[in-house]
């Protein structure tokens, strides 16, 4: 008799109820006509009780399946956010999916789906899940950038990201083999004891498995020098995606990233420490340069997405734990900010793909002075200015690395803001100040799931602003 | 009564946002000036019944509250006041119902969001001068930023886009600075953000290099010292008349109260260290400025490049570290809003009729505005510091201070104050004297009740601190004698050596 | 070395039976030559045609859900030698993998990827 192994079903429990909804929204779907809402409210339905069941555990740090999934605060605060994070997709896609014509309804289960890898990406603590993590959001979102299937940029969109994504993969996996061929080990707790002890420290192939890691990651997370499919595939695909892709996935990718590097690895620090400064700067720098020449407002987003990773970057850098709360508390607020921004691109998306450029938005200010004003606040947000959530996050993060003693880098980070200025301010002098080129021809399409968006964004904006006091204290545990 | 007294700051700041959530109800255009009229009024009245109950003799903040914010982080809402900075809080008020005025008819559209920015600003600016938490004072301080770049870019002058950006792209970089180094005291200063804490502690001389640095370079910006002023010029004369006003008569206040509130007391080394350098750098701003001012053909500009000059000496009396060169630099701080304010309001009243800023539009006004040309011969005549006007007292105050320092400072210095005057004057001659330059310059009206009643008060200002300024000096005594205590150390106790007044 | 024996054996059994086979097929198998036959690939499709040509999506659908029910197969067989062993355990956790499959397997017959026309 071969002994059954222990299983912790209430540790897995959200991603066994999202599993299960992803399932049942899948089936559903071929039972039910044309009109898709109830899928929507059944997808809602499943992410706000996977969120609820992540609280079963408590916060201590509980392992289980044999050490390699962990529920702990960071898990849950992240469920949380994915959750958040994928709710504001899909209540921004019903509309725009409807203009779009994009009836497919399993739109909604892949959604759920990648939910499930992104929850399991934040809670593994063991080399194999974090792939296994990885390709389930990865597998979900090369369908999802794909989902305009008559659209030209659509098809690139996905075509491109999954060959890149796929080379990561496979980066990721090589990285992966060659830390567990020098220190013996996938769970991350274990390959720190290892480490623990100098003998390993300096193996050439440890270190080649550090850069390859370092590699791979960096393409998922898509800071520079492997950012090069971001601005694409973001413009490809549809909105309600590129928003998700911008937010939630990332976030995942990131927890595994500071799952390894800071849990796993923490004791060589000394020699990724350098490359990631680096690739922070380089990607703040070309992310915000980047932004500023561009017209299109997805791809401006895209830049600026870029460069956000860039700051995240620094939290990780930082690898204490104030460190890990401010990355968590940038993600939230990076959500909130960032779905806002695309909300009210949706809202002025107009069938044929028009009113996506930066001068489409000139005159907004007077046309829709309240779209105009959640705009500005979206974006004044993402530049970091007080009172609203993005200074908050950025002053978290930066407060973590000068506390480790990276002024430099922090210096950097915090003329980059600066930089960032520019174009965000770009977008809101034409809503305010030009006047449009012929006739004024945008009409918003105020279907009440994307205002109910952004009016969700605008509280989150300015409350974590005003007073993220209850917010952080909940990333300190 | 008691809960009105014990929270009369935080009554101060709420009530302009207060302010602007009424405004956000009423439709009526004429309803919506009143309102915001009425508010500013009341802020006023607030800050008279702040500084009558306000203790001369006392050296310690005052009227202090102290409320948890984000207890993580140590970050409190604590405001306070002490003799300096209830000066800049009553300066504050005093303007906003003026700036109010001035736009009564200069500005037609969209009304109720230029008030409300007004508004704004002033909420904003109580609490940067109040705020006794560096995270409060950071995160407003950046605050005041927003509403000014809206008024610049939406009811500016022609160039207001390219103004705009450079106003905040300077003021981002100032600020961004700030951030580096407020969480650099926190770091180095006991993990808190408390103001009068942070102040107690002592820092490295390389630590106080470094934050010193990084907060002078802010407050250089804001203040805006030379070679870091070049966004004031245009920010100034494209702002709207009630913009020009606010930035000049407040926001440039910022920065001095920066260096006054920070730099001085926390880095005393470095500022020893720096002081020569910042001292030379004030000088030749005051003879820069000037120069400038003199070649100017838009009237606003010349206003703005006086503004220079006169910045110029608010640091040279910071950093002399005497009690008359800070009691001179602060009156001068306060001296300056009052006349700068009042000038751009003149020149905003000519504007509102001709809609021109060139000198050589104008000349020969004394015949058509009378009244007007009284007002504004009065306002010039106190920029360039003739005495009893106000600018005296503060730049003489700054001189005897610099004195003790160095006589070729104050030499050259009386030497922007001649280039002062000689700008100054000649503009007046060719604005006011010999003959209109235009048809449209004949038959300018005079000043409406309304313009005179906005002017009025400031040119009983101009005259009265200049005749009489006991009252501001006793106010801010106590707390420049302890400032200089925490700069130069404990043994210096000698008031001000020179009496005004009976 | 001992522990090598079997697989050796293996090895030698299956070289010879692959060889055997190929050997055999040439000398018993009858000769004939034509154009069709004497091309060097013969899979039914001809040599020289456009690079851009197209299959049927449907080939690639097929080759999806083979390779996912082969796979399925691939965890059936060791599951069922154990069967005795794994007892309870191994029962319900097969049958949620049964189950899962067999939602997609539902899923893939109501979109109807299992009809060619």
């Amino acid at each position: 008799m071969i002994p059954a192994p222990i299983v912790d079903l209430v540790s897995l429990s959200p991603v066994i109820v999202l599993s299960l909804f992803a399932m049942g929204v899948l089936i559903l779907d071929l039972f039910i006509g044309k009109d898709k809402t109830v899928l929507v409210f059944l997808s809602l339905l499943g992410l706000f009780l996977a969120a609820v069941s992540s609280l079963a555990k408590g916060t201590g740090p509980i392992y289980s399946f044999s050490n390699s999934y962990v529920v702990d605060t960071f898990s849950i605060f992240l469920t949380f956010v994915f959750a958040i994070s994928s709710a504001l997709a899909i209540m921004l896609s019903v509309s725009y999916n409807k203009e779009q014509g994009i009836k497919i309804g399993e739109y909604y289960s892949i959604i759920l789906f990648c939910t499930v890898g992104m929850i399991v990406l934040a809670s593994s603590a063991d080399l194999i899940m974090i792939f296994l993590g990885i390709e389930i959001v990865s597998i979900s979102l090369y369908i999802l950038a794909g989902i305009r299937r008559t659209e030209k940029r659509s098809n690139e969109a996905a075509l491109k990201y999954f060959l890149l994504g796929a080379f990561a993969s496979g980066f990721l996996l090589y990285g992966m083999a060659l830390v567990y061929g020098a220190t013996g080990t996938t769970h991350l707790k274990d390959i720190a004891s290892v480490l623990a002890s100098s003998e390993f420290k300096t193996s050439p192939i440890l270190l080649m498995g550090v850069v390859l890691l370092v590699v791979g990651f960096g393409f998922k997370v898509a800071s520079v020098p492997f950012h090069m499919w971001a601005p694409d595939v973001y413009q490809g695909s549809a909105t309600p995606v590129t928003a998700f892709m911008s937010v939630g996935p990332k976030a995942a990718v990131f927890a595994a990233f500071f799952r390894i590097f800071v849990e796993g690895i923490p004791n060589i620090s000394d020699y990724w420490d350098t490359i990631l400064c680096i690739v922070a700067v380089i990607t703040m720098f070309v992310g915000n340069l980047g932004a500023i020449i561009q017209d299109n407002m997805k791809r401006l987003l895209a830049y600026s997405s870029i460069s956000h990773a860039g700051y995240i970057l620094v939290a990780l850098i930082a690898k204490n734990s104030l460190g890990m709360s401010s990355l968590l508390f940038y993600m939230l607020a990076y959500a909130f900010m960032s779905f806002g921004a695309f909300a009210i691109i949706i809202i002025l998306d107009k069938q044929n793909g028009d009113n996506l450029e930066v001068k489409d938005y000139a005159g907004l200010g007077f046309k829709h002075p309240v779209i105009a004003v959640c705009m500005s606040i979206f974006l004044l947000s993402l530049g970091g200015l007080p009172p609203f959530a993005g200074f908050v996050g950025k002053f978290y993060i930066f407060s973590a690395a000068v506390k480790e003693g990276y002024i430099t880098l922090v210096v950097l980070g915090v003329l980059n803001s600066a930089i960032s200025f520019y174009y965000y301010l770009r977008v809101i002098v034409y809503m305010y100040m030009k006047e449009p080129e012929g006739d004024y021809q945008v009409q918003p399409s105020l279907a009440p799931f994307s205002l109910l968006v952004i009016g969700i964004a605008v509280f989150g904006t300015i409350e974590l602003g005003i007073f993220p006091g209850p917010v952080i204290s909940w990333t300190m545990n | 009564m008691a809960l009105f007294m014990d929270h009369l700051i935080s009554w101060m700041i709420a009530i302009p946002f207060l302010g602007i959530i009424i405004l956000a109800f009423v439709r009526e255009e004429e309803k919506i000036r009143w309102i915001a009229f009425g508010v500013t009024i009341v802020e006023l009245l607030l800050s008279l019944i702040l500084w009558g109950n306000f203790d001369f003799a006392q050296q310690d903040m005052q009227f202090v509250e102290r409320v948890v914010w984000m207890s993580t982080f140590n970050i409190q809402y604590a405001v306070g006041v002490d003799g300096i900075s209830i000066l800049l809080v009553a300066l504050t008020a005093l303007l906003c119902p003026l700036c109010v005025l001035c736009s009564w008819t200069g500005i037609k559209t969209r009304v109720r969001v230029y008030l409300s920015l007004i508004l704004l600003v002033e909420g904003a600016m109580v609490v940067v001068f109040t705020a006794l938490d560096l995270f409060l004072f950071f995160m407003l301080w950046e605050v005041t930023m927003i509403p000014m770049y809206f008024m610049i870019i939406l009811w500016g002058g022609p160039n207001r886009i390219a103004a705009g950006l450079k106003f905040v792209l300077y003021s981002l970089t100032g600020s961004l600075l700030l951030l580096v180094g407020i969480l650099g005291l926190y770091l180095n200063g006991g993990h808190t953000y408390d103001l009068l804490v942070l102040t107690e502690q002592t820092y490295t001389s390389n630590q106080q290099f470094w934050l010193f640095l990084a907060f002078f370079l802010a407050f250089a910006i804001k203040m805006p010292m030379v070679p870091f002023h070049t966004w004031l010029p245009d920010a100034h004369s494209e702002a709207p008349t009630a913009g020009s006003v606010l930035l000049a008569g407040v926001l440039l206040k910022m920065g001095g109260y920066g260096f006054l509130r920070f730099c001085l007391p926390m880095f005393p080394e470095a500022s020893a260290d720096f002081a020569p350098s910042i001292l030379w750098l004030s000088v030749i701003a005051i003879i820069y400025g000037g120069y400038i001012a003199l070649a100017q053909s838009d009237l606003k500009k010349l206003v703005a490049y006086s503004s220079v000059s006169h910045m110029g000496f608010v640091t040279l009396g910071i950093f002399v570290f005497n009690s008359q060169g800070i009691q001179g630099a602060v009156l001068q701080m306060f001296n300056h809003g009052i006349t700068t304010a009042a000038l751009f309001i003149s020149v905003g009243i000519l504007y509102d009729r001709t809609h021109s800023r060139e000198i050589s539009d104008y000349g020969g006004l004394h015949k058509p505005m009378p009244k007007f040309v009284a007002f504004f011969f009065l306002f010039s005549i106190a920029a360039f510091g003739l005495p009893g006007t106000c600018n005296f007292i503060g730049e003489f105050l700054v001189l005897v201070g610099t004195s003790y320092v160095s006589l070729a400072m104050v030499l050259i210095s009386i030497g922007g104050i001649l280039l002062a005057a000689a700008y100054m004057l000649w503009m007046l001659q060719r604005v006011v004297l010999g003959e209109p330059a235009t048809e449209v310059a004949k038959m300018l009206p005079d000043l409406s009740k309304r313009e005179l009643a906005t002017l009025i008060p400031l040119g009983v200002l101009v005259l009265s601190i200049g005749l009489y300024p006991g009252p501001l000096m006793e106010t801010m005594d106590a707390s420049v004698i302890h400032l200089i205590q925490q700069t130069i150390g404990p043994e210096v106790t000698e008031l001000s050596q020179l009496q005004f007044g009976p | 070395m001992e522990q090598y024996i079997g697989a050796s054996l293996m090895l030698l059994f299956a070289t010879g039976i692959a060889g055997g086979m190929v050997l055999m097929t040439s000398l018993l198998g009858p000769k004939k030559s034509f154009a069709d036959k004497d091309e060097p690939f013969e899979c039914g499709e001809s040599q020289i045609v456009s690079p851009h040509q197209r299959f049927s999506v449907k080939f690639y659908l097929v080759a999806v859900l083979f390779i996912l029910f082969d796979i399925e197969a691939v965890f059936l067989f060791p599951w069922a030698i154990l069967f005795k062993k794994l007892g309870m355990f191994g029962f319900i956790e097969m049958f949620l993998f049964l189950l899962i499959l067999g939602v997609g397997l539902l899923y893939v017959w109501k979109k109807g990827g299992l009809d060619w026309e």
